[in-house]
């Protein structure tokens, strides 16, 4: 007995003849053009017989690395993947119970067998917060002089965490990661992110400076960024910070987490993120000597192809706006013009592995952008529209909650708004439901309060889910209002292009073949409902 | 050899109207008022249209997808589940499933040929478990429906053409191989094939399939018998 399609093929039949063209938004006829390279540089020969170290493996886009260097390249020797101990559960233990039997690493795990799994794979301990990224002296000795590339994804993503956690990893995290590469003989690849570039507008190059940089640096060329000069700061602040503990009312952790966002700011960063992942930047562009090249993803979406279409984990993505909208949201502040920055995970771990590949030929440039927006961008308001479209779909067929409020989220089309009417929006529905709670209260003194009491936790309820709608998407507001970029790619465009034939039959770089339409409704928003919705629903429960 | 049962959709495993559907996106156009204006449209253009498909269908074909001129595709993508759940699922026959699955295990591929466009068909085909889709598709620029379908435009012999062309690919067998449609304009693509079967045919279809000897099925009816070549003793030789 077969086993019905998950997806049906919609278009074999069909390319022969006709290929969708994404960015002129049109089908053309003809043969794909075919795939070759400069063939300057081999990645299955750069990477056959090699051995690289993996840092942050487990997270979102690490875990999709990791299987594709498992599915694609069996050239590569060995794969040391640091993992961080978790309470009581080893790095080994967690590695293989949980990051192995996770969804995107799971169909490979069965296909090439466990035991073939363990052969290429070693995991050690380590974590970037501890001397000599927490890895036993012995297990460096032994490493010493055998990895030949270190891949770090390790990294705080919160946008704004007390200012100490962002700065141990992504700071003395990166420093204490450099040392370990010098003393390992090896090269580095960094992922930072595109946002480094900080509250700017238009076309972002890949050739600015890393050292001194900071956002504002064209408006007041006559000051100076160092990295030595915040960390000063740095620890002034914390120490002052934790010693003034008695006298402010507020929580230490809640001064610390704002100490970061304004020093963020004060330098024209959007949050504490890209202000300390620039430092670490900032730290390997400093020392002398290192060979390393820095990845930059835009914001990192469900996977288009590798491992399945629709992989998505955790909320560092778009999910909270998707889920925003399918929950229906109509008033959306953004850009009429500006595109959203975003990239599908499998395309980041195939160009990482393209990076990875020319930093070990020597044939690397310093920074590479992955993004899509340079060659085919999408707008926000067709991201607005398609967040209507789910919102109708989902509140047509819905046959709990109010039968009103279902249909308005059914029939009323998504809007893009200003920032002025998106405040006037807030202040309405507060005094609306100020007026309510008036009317709720006096009817409480009237009607007694085991009547009104249901009525007044629903109020409640909203006020809270309506506060907990406005910080997620403020959060959201520098990419979708305030700064409008397009981060240039010519870097990746460029080392893709260095690769042979048989390597582009394995990675691709081709953000420009993205249909976006299909890709959002069909691979990403159902992704999110699948796989980030259930963890969403459970979060908001406990 | 692989062998593959090709399936006609409209009429065949539902009655879907391309009249209903163009009502839908009427229905869900980005207004209230815009819906209203474009669902008066539909209205007026129905007779038009059954008198046209009385007349010649393939110019029914034409007008009908010139409905599509000046609609977005990512409407059309976006709006695809919805106008499965509204006017597609409910029309589906009640043996339809039950049909596509005992070909699917009986070891047929089974693939979808239809005049339908591709974004309509995606969650059809997702429902019913097709492995293959050989479909319609609308010309656009700058994402924007022009109202004329891509050639060659699948209808009639052109299926039966792709039909040939896809087991040429695909290595199937076609003598092995099933057809099911319900109208005689796909007797090409019927005659293609080892196994025909006319389904829920029509009166013309039916006198034809009497003709010919193929089995005739009703996928309407609450039971229906698979035709020979699909029941059990046969397939254990």
């Amino acid at each position: 007995m077969r086993a019905p399609a998950e997806q049906p093929n919609l278009s074999t039949a069909f390319d022969a003849v006709w290929r969708w063209n994404a960015v002129r938004g049109e089908y053309e006829a003809g043969e794909p053009p075919p795939l070759c390279g400069t063939g300057e540089v081999s990645a299955i020969e750069a990477f056959r017989g090699r051995t690289m170290l993996l840092f942050g493996g487990t997270g979102f886009v690490g875990k999709v690395l990791l299987a594709l260097m498992l599915d694609r390249f069996p050239e590569l020797k060995r794969l040391v993947i640091q993992v961080r101990r978790k309470g009581t559960t080893s790095a080994e233990q967690r590695f293989y119970s949980e990051v192995l039997k996770s969804p995107p690493l799971q169909g490979i795990v069965e296909r090439l067998g466990e035991s073939e799994i363990r052969r290429r794979i070693e995991v050690i301990e380590g974590s970037l917060d501890e001397p000599l990224c927490g890895i036993a002296p012995e297990a460096i000795r032994r490493l010493q002089g055998t990895v030949d590339l270190v891949v770090n994804l390790a990294g705080v993503v919160d946008f704004d965490p007390p200012v100490t956690e962002s700065v141990e990893t992504n700071v003395y995290g990166t420093q204490r990661l450099v040392e370990l590469v010098q003393s390992l003989g090896a090269k580095l690849v960094h992922v930072s992110t595109c946002y480094v570039a900080g509250k700017r507008n238009g076309r972002i190059s890949e050739d600015e400076p890393i050292e001194g940089y900071f956002p504002e640096r064209s408006k007041r060329p006559h000051e100076t960024f160092s990295v030595e000069e915040e960390l000063r700061w740095y620890e002034q602040f914390v120490s002052e910070t934790r010693e003034a503990r008695g006298d402010g009312a507020r929580p230490v952790r809640e001064r610390l987490r704002e100490g970061g966002m304004q020093r963020a700011e004060r330098w024209g960063w959007t949050n504490t993120y890209t202000y300390t992942k620039s430092m670490g930047e900032q730290v390997l562009a400093a020392t002398r000597g290192l060979d390393y090249a820095i990845i930059r993803p835009a914001i990192v979406e469900s996977s288009l192809r590798f491992p399945f279409p629709g992989w998505n984990e955790g909320f560092t993505t778009s999910a909270p706006l998707v889920l925003m909208g399918g929950e229906g949201l109509k008033g959306w502040p953004v850009r009429k013009d500006g595109p959203l920055e975003i990239i599908p995970v499998d395309l980041v771990a195939e160009g990482m592995l393209i990076v990875a590949a020319a930093v070990l030929c020597g044939k690397n440039r310093r920074v590479y952008h992955l993004a899509s927006a340079d060659q085919n961008p999408i707008l926000l308001p067709r991201l607005v529209a398609f967040l209507g479209m789910n919102s109708r779909y989902k509140h047509k067929h819905k046959k709990t909650g109010s039968r009103l409020a279902n249909a308005w989220k059914a029939y009323v089309e998504t809007q893009v708004i200003t920032v002025e009417s998106l405040q006037a929006r807030r202040a309405r529905i507060r005094r609306g439901l100020d007026v309510i709670h008036a009317a709720l209260t006096l009817a409480k003194t009237i009607l007694g309060e085991q009547k009104v009491a249901p009525y007044l936790k629903s109020l409640r309820d909203t006020r809270r889910q309506i506060r907990q709608q406005e910080i997620t998407l403020d959060k959201f507001l520098p990419f979708m209002m305030y700064n409008s970029f397009v981060f240039e790619t010519r870097n990746i465009r460029e080392a893709a292009g260095m690769l042979t034939s048989e390597d582009l039959k394995r990675l691709r770089w081709d953000p420009e073949s993205i249909d976006w339409a299909d890709y959002w409704v069909n691979i990403h928003t159902k992704g999110i409902e699948k796989w980030i919705r259930p963890m969403f629903a459970a979060r908001k429960g406990a | 050899m692989n062998k593959a049962a090709f399936y006609d959709l409209d009429g065949t495993l539902l009655s879907c109207n391309l009249v209903t559907t163009h009502a839908y996106y009427a229905r869900n156009d980005r207004s209230l008022l815009k819906s209203a204006y474009q669902f008066s449209k539909v209205v007026l253009s129905a007779p038009v249209l059954f008198v046209v498909e009385l007349y010649s269908r393939s110019l029914f074909n034409v007008i009908s997808f010139r409905a599509y001129r000046g609609m977005h595709r990512d409407r059309l993508i976006g709006l695809a589940d919805d106008l499965f759940e509204v006017t597609l699922k409910p029309s589906i026959y009640p043996q339809a499933q039950a049909l596509i699955d005992a070909t699917r295990n009986a070891g047929y591929r089974n693939v979808l040929v239809t005049g339908t466009l591709d974004f309509t068909i995606r969650p059809i085909a997702l429902h019913f478990g097709f492995e293959e889709v050989i479909c319609n598709r609308l010309e656009f620029r700058n994402h924007v429906a022009t109202g004329r379908v891509l050639p060659p435009l699948v209808a009639e012999n052109e299926k039966a053409r792709r039909i040939r062309e896809y087991a040429a690919r695909e290595s199937i067998d076609l003598d092995q191989s099933c057809a099911f449609s319900d109208s005689s304009a796909d007797v090409p693509m019927l005659t293609a094939v080892g196994n025909p079967v006319a389904t829920n045919p029509t009166r013309r279809l039916r006198r034809i399939a009497m003709q010919r000897n193929w089995p005739i099925l009703d996928l309407r009816e609450a039971s229906s018998f698979l035709p020979p070549f699909l029941r059990p003793a046969k397939a254990l030789q």
